[in-house]
């Protein structure tokens, strides 16, 4: 008897589903109330943002200190050729650094010759005058031949308008070897900046300076933009704290070049705390980023995502013939 | 005395009383008769009137998003310095509309998400209006005696616009503030009266005193919304009065409305829809970012970002800046600004011609009479196609918005983009017309009913390894493509329909009789009689 009635039970639970006509009707409020609780879950709210934009600095400041996010190039090439003792061989070759007043040693001029001879020679010439196709280094300066060979734009692979930014073939180290040769080669040019202030450089000021002369060709958000025939403002989401201060002081391509006397290290500081923090890891509060190219993204989530969802929404309401 | 009543009167039970209550307003107000009319409204079926309703109810999200805002939003110019919980802006000067939306972003409990939501609401509100001003032109609603209603729909669209642009421009952010310097160029181009304007709405040159904010929140949260509630309330007014068109169909005629009455049916429907359209805003406003302010900074006259885009709903006009040839007209002594074409004469000539389209057509067609009955796009190929043009044609100065933004994606050289879109926004639209129109033909020429449903063969191999192919038994509504006529089942002779037969019964395909099957009547559609 017992397992009649259980049977019986069991049939009313089961005849559930032949009522799905109205279990229909309540299937938009079901589909809502899931929606609203997701978005509510996972919506970071402003609050939590705020506090951890304010440890931001701590954090981020270790980050510069330590490495980069990449942790391929310069940085971590720079602080460990900072940090590591010179080679105990004569110290004959040129000065690289601002920062360090130890020149780069005759071993290192050596090592760099033979990689300049095989891959920067053929261009650049013997001596790294110059050719018909390719500019005179000689007196240019490490900071900007350090900015060209850790970006990876030199060696080029193809001779396009703008070289790209692509993984270096050297390693910081021997990067380092050919900066200390083709410095050797004649004097002049900015040192590779001292950016051991960026630690204690202030963001708001960075942001400031950023927005004044920056922002006009590298957008606000850093993303980067086309300009004009064919040239372009390259992202700024890969640079390293070293090649952003290289690049202010030594105007790559179409950038301009900020002298100190223009800019003081102390403000290319600033911006290179702001490029690397603020830029490079933006407070995306209230949900996806959506690439940081503002309202042309936007616009296109609302109209394919929203309008879209809302007229599939209307055609499962409707009728359809 | 009135307690000797009310010993009396019988006890009333919850549902009676709700009754009398109910009698007692009505005797007083009359509501019942409204209510009738509400309640006996028809709404047709078809999805694709759901779309005005989308609207409709992104902007009721944006009044309510809106009010919220209201409570936290400073509407002052006045230079303050940051003291908020963002911490790359701590320190900076910020104008007290910035630090405050800044506020609803990171200290406001759910600001940022009710901030998201009425950004991504006003986006939808314009985006579901276009969409349901293009099924409102192609089927031919608008025509008699819907002109004024298309009118009201025309002019909540204009509105919709300037108070997205007003609202972009409130938090004083580095892009909206480089939006409000094009506004004010553009003002200012217009010939004579430019710079009196321009002057008079700044309150000085560029970038004024300071008030242009208070101004452009003033308009943005009373002015606008309170004409535009009261259109709404208009367009709804005439739906109602006029009721709805439909399309063609069985049992619908020039003078009936066939569809769910408001009650019992539609108002289910309608508020589940209102509920999707709150879940999909709620959803993006929860997930996807939009305007991100604090990225942007504070703006200053003096700063400038790369790559601005307004809105998608401005950014035809953007584009139309962008592809304008540096020309200048000089007429009469007077210089008439580059910017005056694309900027002034370009929407206002657009909007005009949306205004009075109804009564375009009615005189080139010489078609005065009323219609209730919806046209297919393609029974009209002359206007689906002007439409579609211009539907292009408003797309590419779209695209062209982002020049940058696409040349820099596909790596080409900014320049072409630019050339490109020179030419391509005004030979695209001819080549997309030209194609509809082509289409439209084709379509009807494959009959009422064509290409909905084909008739397939069945080959046969009978046990003596004869081969026959007949066609599928008729069903129900399938026609024939070429004479647009019921097909008759096809008549076999004896011995080949016995053979058919035994074959059929082998491979599980069912006689040849067709049977007429009705589709059931669905529940809840109700017919009206138009007055």
């Amino acid at each position: 008897m017992a397992f009649r009635r259980l049977h019986v039970d069991w049939l009313i639970f089961l005849s559930i589903p032949f009522k799905l006509k109205y279990l229909r009707k309540l299937l938009p409020f079901v589909v809502i109330a899931t929606v609203i609780m997701i978005a509510m879950t996972t919506f970071r709210s402003g609050a939590q943002i705020s506090k951890s934009g304010s440890s931001m600095e701590n954090l981020a400041s270790v980050s510069t200190s330590t490495s980069s996010p990449s942790g391929s190039t310069t940085t971590s090439a720079t602080t460990t050729t900072e940090a590591k003792p010179k080679p105990p061989s004569v110290n004959t070759g040129p000065l690289l650094y601002e920062s360090s007043g130890t020149p780069a040693s005759k071993s290192q001029v050596e090592q760099g010759k033979i990689y300049f001879d095989q891959s920067c020679s053929s261009c650049h010439g013997m001596g790294a005058e110059g050719s018909s196709r390719a500019p005179n280094l000689v007196g240019l300066g490490p900071a900007t031949i350090d900015f060209w060979l850790t970006t990876g734009r030199m060696p080029l692979s193809n001779t396009i308008v703008q070289p790209e930014r692509k993984p270096p073939r050297y390693d910081p180290s021997q990067s380092l070897d050919i900066v200390a040769y083709v410095t050797s080669l004649g004097p002049g040019g900015p040192l590779i900046p001292n950016i051991s202030g960026v630690p204690n450089a202030s963001i708001a000021e960075g942001a400031s300076l950023f927005a004044l002369n920056c922002a006009g060709c590298h957008t606000i958000t850093g993303a980067g933009d086309e300009l004009a025939s064919g040239a372009y403002a390259p992202s700024l989401h890969q640079a390293t704290p070293t090649q952003v201060a290289e690049a202010i002081r030594t105007g790559p391509a179409n950038m301009p070049r900020f002298s100190p006397g223009i800019m003081t290290n102390r403000q290319v500081n600033d911006i290179v705390k702001y490029v690397t923090q603020s830029i490079q890891h933006p407070n995306n509060a209230g949900g996806f980023g959506l690439g940081g190219v503002g309202p042309v993204a936007e616009g296109f989530v609302g109209l394919l995502i929203g309008v879209g969802i809302l007229m599939l929404f209307a055609l499962w309401i409707g009728d359809r013939s | 005395m009135p307690s000797l009543l009310k010993k009396d009167k019988p006890k009333q039970t919850g549902a009676e009383k709700a009754t009398a209550g109910a009698k007692w307003l009505d005797d007083r107000l009359g509501l019942a008769k409204g209510g009738r009319v509400f309640f006996n409204k028809i709404f047709p079926d078809h999805w694709s009137f759901m779309l005005g309703e989308i609207a409709l109810y992104s902007f009721v999200v944006l009044l309510v998003t809106g009010v919220f805002l209201t409570l936290y939003y400073v509407p002052s110019a006045d230079m303050m310095t940051y003291h908020g919980s963002y911490a790359p802006l701590k320190g900076t000067q910020v104008s007290a509309a910035y630090n405050s939306t800044l506020a609803i972003s990171f200290n406001v409990r759910f600001g940022l998400l009710v901030r998201q939501m009425h950004h991504w609401a006003a986006d939808i509100f314009l985006g579901a209006i276009a969409v349901h001003m293009c099924r409102v032109f192609f089927t031919g609603a608008f025509r008699r005696p819907r002109e004024l209603n298309w009118i009201v729909g025309v002019t909540l669209l204009i509105l919709g616009i300037s108070n997205g642009f007003l609202g972009y421009s409130l938090p004083d952010d580095l892009i909206s503030g480089t939006g409000l310097r094009i506004m004010f160029s553009v003002v200012e181009s217009i010939p004579v009266v430019g710079t009196h304007l321009a002057f008079w709405l700044f309150g000085g040159n560029y970038p004024g005193n300071g008030v242009i904010i208070p101004r452009m929140y003033m308009l943005h949260v009373l002015l606008v919304p309170a004409i535009m509630v009261a259109l709404v309330g208009a367009h709804l007014a005439l739906l109602v009065k006029q009721k709805h068109t439909q399309f063609s169909g069985p049992g619908k005629t020039e003078k009936n409305v066939v569809g769910t009455p408001m009650w019992p049916g539609f108002m289910f429907k309608t508020q589940g829809y209102f509920f999707l359209v709150v879940a999909v805003l709620a959803g993006l406003g929860g997930w996807a970012q939009i305007n991100p302010i604090w990225q942007y900074g504070q703006y200053f006259p003096y700063k400038v970002s790369y790559a601005v885009q307004p809105d998608w709903y401005m950014g035809w006009l953007d584009g139309a800046l962008r592809i304008m040839p540096s020309w200048e007209f000089q007429n009469f002594g007077y210089m008439i600004p580059n910017m005056f074409f694309p900027s002034v004469l370009l929407p206002g000539i657009a909007f005009n011609i949306f205004i009075v389209w109804p009564f375009i057509e009615a005189k080139v067609r010489k078609d005065y009479k009323e219609h209730h009955l919806l046209e297919r796009p393609r029974d009209n190929p002359w206007r689906t196609s002007i439409g579609a043009g211009a539907l292009a044609f408003f797309f590419m100065l779209f695209a062209a918005s982002s020049t940058d933004v696409l040349a820099n994606y596909f790596n080409i050289s900014l320049n072409l983009v630019l050339w490109f879109f020179r030419f391509a926004t005004y030979i695209i639209p001819f080549i997309v017309s030209a194609v509809t129109y082509k289409m439209c033909l084709e379509l009807q020429a494959l009959g009422q009913y064509g290409g909905r449903r084909k008739r397939f063969n069945v080959v046969l191999r009978t046990a003596e390894g004869e081969y026959l192919s007949v066609k599928t038994p008729a069903r129900p509504g399938d026609l024939d493509i070429l004479s647009g006529e019921e097909e008759e089942p096809l008549e076999l002779t004896e011995q080949v329909s016995q053979k058919l037969r035994e074959s059929a019964e082998l491979i599980g395909v069912s006689g040849s009789e067709s049977t007429k099957v009705q589709p059931p009547a669905d529940e809840g559609v109700r017919t009206v009689e138009r007055d």
